[in-house]
This record gives C-alpha cells, structure tokens and sequence, in this order.
C-alpha cells in the first residue's frame, strides 16, 4: 500500500512498489493525460510533478512519492485556463498533441522557477521533451506568451 | 457509430451522437459526385433515429453534423475537411459538429485511391475539395427550396448568412434547424454547378485560419488516443514477437512468466508469445520472463543493412541491370551521349524509423461467438483496419463496431493492409474470452518497426560546353514498398510505385530529355510508406545533384535552376522568394547556405538551410531554414504553416539523424536513445513564405520534407567545398567527407 497524493486528492494504491508512477496514473487512476513514450527518460511525454518538481513519471517507482504531492495535466488547473493552456490554444502548438501534457508540464515547472525564461533557457529546458510532429518553435512562443500574461 | 467534437468547445472523443438523438431534421449521404441521397430524420430517440450513412445532418435544433472521411494524426484534416462544407453550406461554424466515420463505407472514400478510406499522401483537402464543396452547395440550395416553397416566393429571391436563408424583401429569416423540421414533400437533390459554387473572395471560413477543433482537448490531457481506451473487465496484453520477421516459436517455457502475480494467461501467437495480464506493469514483467526459442530458417535472417545497401548500390550502377521506367522524356541515353560533358554520383540512404510519440497499440472486446467484435484502433485507413478485423475472425463488417481513434503521430506507419497490432488484439480476446488492450514498448515500436526502405542512387546528366544541362538520367535502386505493405494494391500497380519513387521525376523543371526508373531490389526489412515516401531521398540526390551541376557548370545553384523553370514561373517566384527571405548573395566564413527546390505531387517549395558545423566532433547545426510553398488554395493558412514548419523539421531530424541499421535480420536500435530525433535545443529558426495562388488545394502535409536534406548538403558544400552523399549525414560521414 502506498499513499500519496494525486492532484490534490489523496489516494492509496496497492499496486506493487516498483510499478512505474506512469502506470499507475495511465492505467489505475485512468489519468491518461499523462502519457507513454519511451518508458526510458528519453521523450518527456509522461512529465508530471512530484511535489512541484518536473519527474519522468515512467522511471519514477510507486514507492518513491509516498506521502508526496503528484501534479498531472488534469490536475495542472480546474478547467483547462492554466496561462500555458490557454497560450497553446492561442499559438495552435499541437499537431497529433501526444507530447503536449508532458511538454506543458515541463514548461509549467519552468514558469514557476523562472518566471521570465529566456528564449535560450526555454530551448533548453524543453530538449528533455520530444516532439515527432515538429511543434518546438510554437511551443517556445506560447510559453513566451504565457510568460508574458502570466 | 460516430464520436464528435463540437467546434469551440471540447468534448471527449468518445462521446456518441447524443446530441442528434431525440431532434428531427435533415440527412444527407455523399459521394465523389455530390449529394447522392436526402431523407427525413424521425424524432425517435436514439441512434437509430439516423440514416447511419448521412454524411451531413442538420436537425431542428440547429446542430449540422458532418462526417470526417479521414483519420486524424496531427494534420489537422479533422478541421479543414468539414471546414469546405461548411463555406458552402454556408453554416455558421459554431453550429457544427464533427463526427468520425467509423466504418469501411467506400461510398465517399478517397477519390485518390480508388474510394478507400485511407489518410494519406496530403490528399485528404485536395482529395475531398471538389464534392465537399458540392455537396455544402446542394445542401444549402436544397434549404432554400424548402424555405422557398413555405413562404411561396422565388429562390432567387432568398440569400444565406451564416446557418440560416434570408427574405430580404419581406425581412423574413429561417435557421437551418427550422428549415430541417418543416414539413416538405420534395427531397430532390437539386443540381449544382461549379459557376454556383462561391467565388475564393466571399470564403469567410476557407483561408482563414479557424482554430483547430481538437486543440483546446489536446491541451489539457483530455483528447483519447487508443492507448487511453479503458474498459470495463478489460485485460492487458505484451507480445514478444519474433526477432526476426517469419521466424516462429519452436518451444516456449513460461512458468516463470505464470507466476507473475496478475498474470492471466500466456497465448501464442502466430509470430510471438502474447502475456495476458490483469495489469499492464504484470503483462510487461510476465513477459520479461519468457524463454522463447525461435525458428531460425527465414529468408529475413539474411537481412543486413549494410550488405543489402551495398548490393542496392551495385544494382543502380550497373547500368545493364534491368529497370522499370518510372518517368520519361525524350531520349535520355542519347541526349547524355552526345553531351560534351558527363556528371556521375552516386547518393545513399539509410532505413528511417516513423519514431510517432504513440507506439502501436489497439483494444478488443470479441464477442462470445468468436466472430463479432468492438475494436479501437488508430489507423490511417477504415478500410484496412476493418479488412484486418474481418480476416482474423473470419467475420462480415455487419459485426464489426469500430472506433478510429486519433493517433498520436503516424506519418506513414498505420497504413498497412495487414495491421499486426489490431490482430494480436483481437486473437488475445478472443482466447481469454474479455477485452484486451495490447500495447507495444518503444523497444516493440522499433524492433517490429516497418521503415522508409533504403536505397541507393545514380544520378547522371550531360552539360554543353557552355554548361546548358541536356539530359537527365535518375536511377533509383530500392524496393517496391507497395509490394510489401499492401500486395492487394501493387496487383493492381505492378511495377509502378509511387510510394518507392516519388520525387525523382523532377516534375518541376523543364527536363527535356529525362529518365527515372526504378530497379527493384530485394526488401531487407519491413517496409511501409514514410512522410514524403520517395521524394524523402529522391529529392536529396535529385537536388544536391543540380547543385553539382551548377558548379560544374560554373554557375550559381539558383540561376542554374531558374534557368530550367522558364515554363514555370510559380516556381521561379518561389526561389525569387526565398533567396531574398534568406539574403542569399551575402556569405559568411562561418555558416554556408544550401539552395533546394522539390516539393510533393504538385506542391512546390523553395528551401534555404543555414549551416553550421563543428569540425572536430563533425557535427553539423542547422540554425536557420526559409521556405517559400506554393501549394495551391490554403483552406486552414495557420496550421498549413504548422504541417510546413513540422515537415521541415521532420526532414532535418532524418537528414541529420536518423539510421536504422539490421544485422542478421534484426534492428539493432532500441529507443530514442539510439534512434535520436531532433530536439527543441536543435531546431532551427523557421521563416515561411506561402504564396497567394489561384490554383486548387494541393497539400501541405509533406511539402515541407523533401527538399531538406539536399539543402542541407548544398549548405555543407558552401561552407566545406565537400560534398554529402550519404543520409543521414553522420559524424563520422561528416568527418570522412572533411577528410
Ligand atoms: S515515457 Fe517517460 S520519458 Fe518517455
Ligand atoms: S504534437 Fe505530435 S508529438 Fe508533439
């Protein structure tokens, strides 16, 4: 049994200690959000925050946030108005959007460590994240603009 | 069955027709021709309340819901095909809905392949434009009948605006929605011709970049990919598949993999051991355990990249080799023997891997007899989807529920007429009697990957004296992909393949003397189609070849092409364009540009790459790329831009990159880790230009791939004096052809 806490909620699962955060969310909680890349640290699609900092869900075992604080996509804001969500609605950032949790969540942990990124540091924070579609340059501008109306 | 989304506000991919359920009104079906049937919905509640194959409904509460014939992978199709009804019916777009087809129904499949549904090719706009807009057309004139008639005046008194006809004498108005509910005896289809149809200057929808309907869901975790699909009961499953393609299991011992607490059941496969377990983590484990010992007397064991490439290069060199004419004219042979100077070089290309974020995965609920089920899947295509379901079960589609699901990249890779991953869900449903969701690893994705076949290329051409080009001769040695990835379709194209070849006809120059064939070599891998197919690396030898040319023509790469567009002057607007974007004439010691002009079918872009390297490690930069696209019409200008900036992006990642390498017929990658793909840190500046034409939609899809890998070969060229011939152009490439 591990507790911890999902988006505010506390929650306890009994799944095996050395399950993937990822699955647990993904396939327990039915947190799809979050999603399935490479299972290896290597696309950030999975990218949530682990008491406020930005953590590779799929190389991050159960039992390492008991008692702490998960944050996912659906837990990022209420209703979708987080300012980085409404920025990639008014940059158009995604394409087929199955790197976008994990991109807006490493974006969002960025916001709240440096509320003003250069666009160099913005570059360079999200290379931990993959984009097959292409999306980087938009990404850079929305998080830009969220930074800017934030 | 259909899952919607309303424009301007998300809703769950999987919610059903809820909203028509209960409202009378208006169906049409469509075909290639137009509207080919009207009929009256009933307000019974429920599905059946519907015509099940209208592609447009407009019911009495004002809602128009419009069928989308395409599959969604990121392109943006799920918006700009409903989008061209839309402008003709002259709907106010806030009142539609979109509903995925979710059957095999050819009755408005894609015209470009003979009525299958199949998503693919940036065809989906140019495909669907002319009967969407008609049908929007009919539909419209067809409620200003019904209009006409109850009020007892002349059509051609009656105007639209948006979702509703207008009396402007009498002042009198209709919605949509009450024109649907009124009774009318006559459902007609009335005619339309292309001079009803509205002039490009009163589009308020086409060309003004209305925001995508699925991007508010894709921005907040909401949109379901089949990955995602949970039900109730349902079980996972993991498949150890063969190592090497056709080789099967000889003895499995699985005790160990039983024992994993979750673990269901084992089940063999055809080509593999599927682990079925009541959780994925348990699946995964399950399966770590197996001891599988494989067949090892397929032909594919033979399989090595490095070996089936030199072989491909032997194949394209020797002239005498057979080929099969790809493209032609005049008399390419003769036209290179008189010249006065000959050119020759050879250009390589490895195997790419599509690298889509979501790897395969699909859902299966057999039914209890063994020969229904409801499936989830993300393909490009209804129709190979269902003929994979209906194969396997040996069933009728009238059993099949399918739910195409958006998909998280695809860029080729689900197009197959044979879909593996659908099967293995499917058999393992049936056996455990409870539906189960296989999911591939990134390892499976790869592994089991069905790639951009290798190929290896011969270019030759005769200059004058004066270094006027005279002939053109493109040999391309690679396999038939379309023999691979779908045989029902290359029985009916043998030995023409478009997917192997496209790009090297060099369609956009005037060639008066040309030639491009097509040796087919043997396959070496699994094969399947891949952004841009062919012109991927046709493109690349074609383009870094003229710029060969150019030099030993002793003249500049972009008055040498100009020079062979004098018939195309939307060509030559485009490389004015981009050489004036770029500031083309000014050169610095430390960065080179490279000049690429290519395209996709009748697409056209002009490409400048700036280019950077570092000597040592051989490492090549790309920091700033312009491009200037003539693809006809624009229907949706902001996310064409987005389709452009992703194709280019996707071209430097497999110029710079990426390599698929197979020894003893097994891929040797395993993540991305050693399949890389560009990352934001690596990607360059983008300015695009789209220019303003007459002409009708021709796509953006993959416009942007093709001409980049040339581009950035020319730009080393500027910078080094050396040329790159080899994609993807490794360090140690780099560092060899420095040397
Ligand atoms: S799935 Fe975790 S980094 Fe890719
Ligand atoms: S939007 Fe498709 S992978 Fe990023």
């Amino acid at each position: 049994m591990t507790a911890f806490r999902v988006n505010g909620e506390a929650v306890v699962s009994r799944a095996a200690p050395d399950t993937a955060l990822l699955w647990v969310l993904r396939e327990h909680l039915a947190l799809t959000g979050t999603k399935f890349g490479c299972g290896a640290g290597m696309c950030g699609a999975c990218t949530v925050h682990v008491d406020g900092e930005p953590v590779y869900s799929c190389l991050t075992a159960l039992s390492d946030v008991a008692g702490m604080e998960v944050t996912t996509i659906e837990g990022l804001s209420p209703d979708g108005s987080h300012p980085l969500q409404r920025a990639w609605v008014a940059e158009q950032v995604p394409q087929c959007g199955y790197c976008q949790s994990g991109q807006i969540m490493r974006a969002a942990a960025l916001l709240k460590e440096n509320p003003n990124p250069s666009r160099a540091e913005i570059r360079d924070t999200m290379s931990a994240n993959l984009c097959r579609c292409g999306t980087y340059n938009r990404i850079f501008r929305a998080v830009e603009r969220a930074a800017e109306e934030a | 069955m259909a899952s919607s989304m309303k424009a301007k506000a998300p809703t769950p991919a999987l919610s059903r027709r809820a909203v028509l359920a209960g409202a009378a009104g208006l169906t049409f079906a469509i075909g290639t021709g137009g509207i080919a049937e009207v009929a009256r919905a009933t307000a019974s509640p429920g599905r059946g309340a519907l015509n099940p194959s209208a592609w447009l409904s407009i019911a009495s509460d004002g809602t128009i819901a419009i069928v989308f014939p395409s599959t969604e992978m990121g392109q943006g199709s799920s918006t700009a095909l409903p989008l061209i009804l839309a402008e003709e019916l002259d709907a106010d777009w806030d009142d539609v809905r979109v509903e995925q087809l979710n059957r095999d129904d050819r009755s408005f499949g894609n015209p470009i392949f003979g009525n299958v549904l199949y998503t693919a090719g940036s065809t989906g706009v140019y495909g669907y434009f002319d009967s969407l807009r008609k049908a929007g057309a009919q539909a419209r004139r067809m409620l200003m009948h019904i209009a006409a008639d109850h009020w007892a005046v002349p059509l051609a008194s009656l105007t639209t605006e948006p979702s509703a006809v207008v009396h402007a004498e009498s002042g009198r108005r209709l919605s949509y929605g009450e024109i649907a509910a009124l009774p009318y005896a006559d459902l007609a289809v009335p005619e339309v011709a292309e001079e009803d149809l509205k002039p490009r200057s009163e589009y308020r929808l086409i060309g003004q970049s209305v925001p995508r309907l699925d991007i508010p869901a894709k921005s907040t975790g909401s949109e379901t990919y089949v990955i995602d699909v949970r039900l109730h009961g349902m079980l996972y499953a993991a498949v150890l598949r063969a190592p090497v393609e056709d080789e099967t299991p000889t003895s499995l011992d699985d005790g160990e993999a039983r024992a994993v607490d979750g673990v269901v059941d084992i089940v063999t496969l055809p080509d593999g051991i599927a682990v079925v377990a009541e959780t994925l983590e348990a699946a995964f484990a399950g399966r770590d355990l197996l001891t599988v010992e494989w067949s090892e007397a397929a032909p594919a064991r033979r399989f090595d990249s490095a070996a089936d490439l030199a072989a491909y290069a032997k194949a394209a060199g020797n002239q005498g080799h057979q080929a099969t004419k790809w493209r032609s004219s005049g008399d390419a042979a003769t036209a290179i023997g008189q010249a006065e100077r000959v050119l020759e070089a050879e250009y390589l290309s490895d195997y790419a891997y599509h690298a889509q974020l979501e790897p395969m995965a699909a859902v299966a609920a057999v039914d209890p007899d063994g020969k229904g089920a409801e499936v989830w899947a993300g393909t490009q295509t209804q129709s190979w989807t269902m003929r994979t379901i209906t194969e396997v079960l040996g069933t009728t589609p009238d059993r099949v529920r399918l739910n195409m699901m958006t998909m998280g990249g695809s860029f080729g890779r689900r197009t197959a007429l044979r879909q593996e991953y659908v099967r293995d869900a499917l058999l393992t449903s049936k056996a455990l009697g409870k539906p189960v969701k296989v999911v591939w690893t990134r390892e499976d994705d790869i592994k089991q990957g069905w790639f951009r076949p290798a190929a290896a290329q011969r270019m030759r051409a005769g200059l004058t004296a004066e270094g006027r080009l005279t002939g053109w001769h493109h040999r391309v040695a690679t396999p038939s992909v379309i023999a691979y990835f779908n045989p029902l379709r290359w029985e009916q194209v043998d030995p023409s393949d478009i997917i192997s070849m496209r790009g090297s006809e060099s369609g956009f120059y005037k060639l008066e003397h040309m030639l491009a064939e097509h040796v087919i070599t043997d396959r070496g891998a699994r094969v399947a189609p891949w952004r841009a197919i062919g012109a991927s690396y046709t493109s690349f030898a074609a383009e870094a070849f003229m710029d060969e040319l150019a030099e030993a023509a002793g003249s500049d790469p972009l008055d040498f092409r100009l020079k062979l567009l004098e018939h195309n002057p939307r060509g030559r607007k485009l490389l004015e364009t981009v050489v004036e974007m770029a500031d083309w004439t000014k050169r610095s010691p430390s960065s080179g540009l490279g000049l690429s002009f290519a395209g996709y079918g009748a697409s056209m872009a002009a490409g400048i790459a700036e280019v950077q390297l570092d000597e040592s490690s051989g490492e090549i930069s790309v920091s700033r790329f312009w491009a200037a696209v003539d693809a006809g019409l624009i229907v949706a200008p902001d996310n064409a831009l987005a389709q452009i900036e992703g194709g280019i992006i996707f071209g430097l990642s497999s110029a710079l990159k990426e390599r698929i390498t197979i020894v003893n017929g097994e891929v040797e990658q395993n993540n991305y880790y050693d399949y890389e793909i560009l990352r934001a840190h690596e990607v360059p500046e983008i300015a695009l230009h789209l220019q303003d034409s007459d002409g009708p939609p021709t796509g953006v899809g993959e416009v942007g791939t093709p001409m980049v890998a040339a581009a950035v070969a020319n730009g080393f060229h500027s910078l080094t004096g050396r040329r790159l011939r080899h994609l993807p152009f490794t360090r140690d490439r780099v560092r060899a052809a420095l040397t």
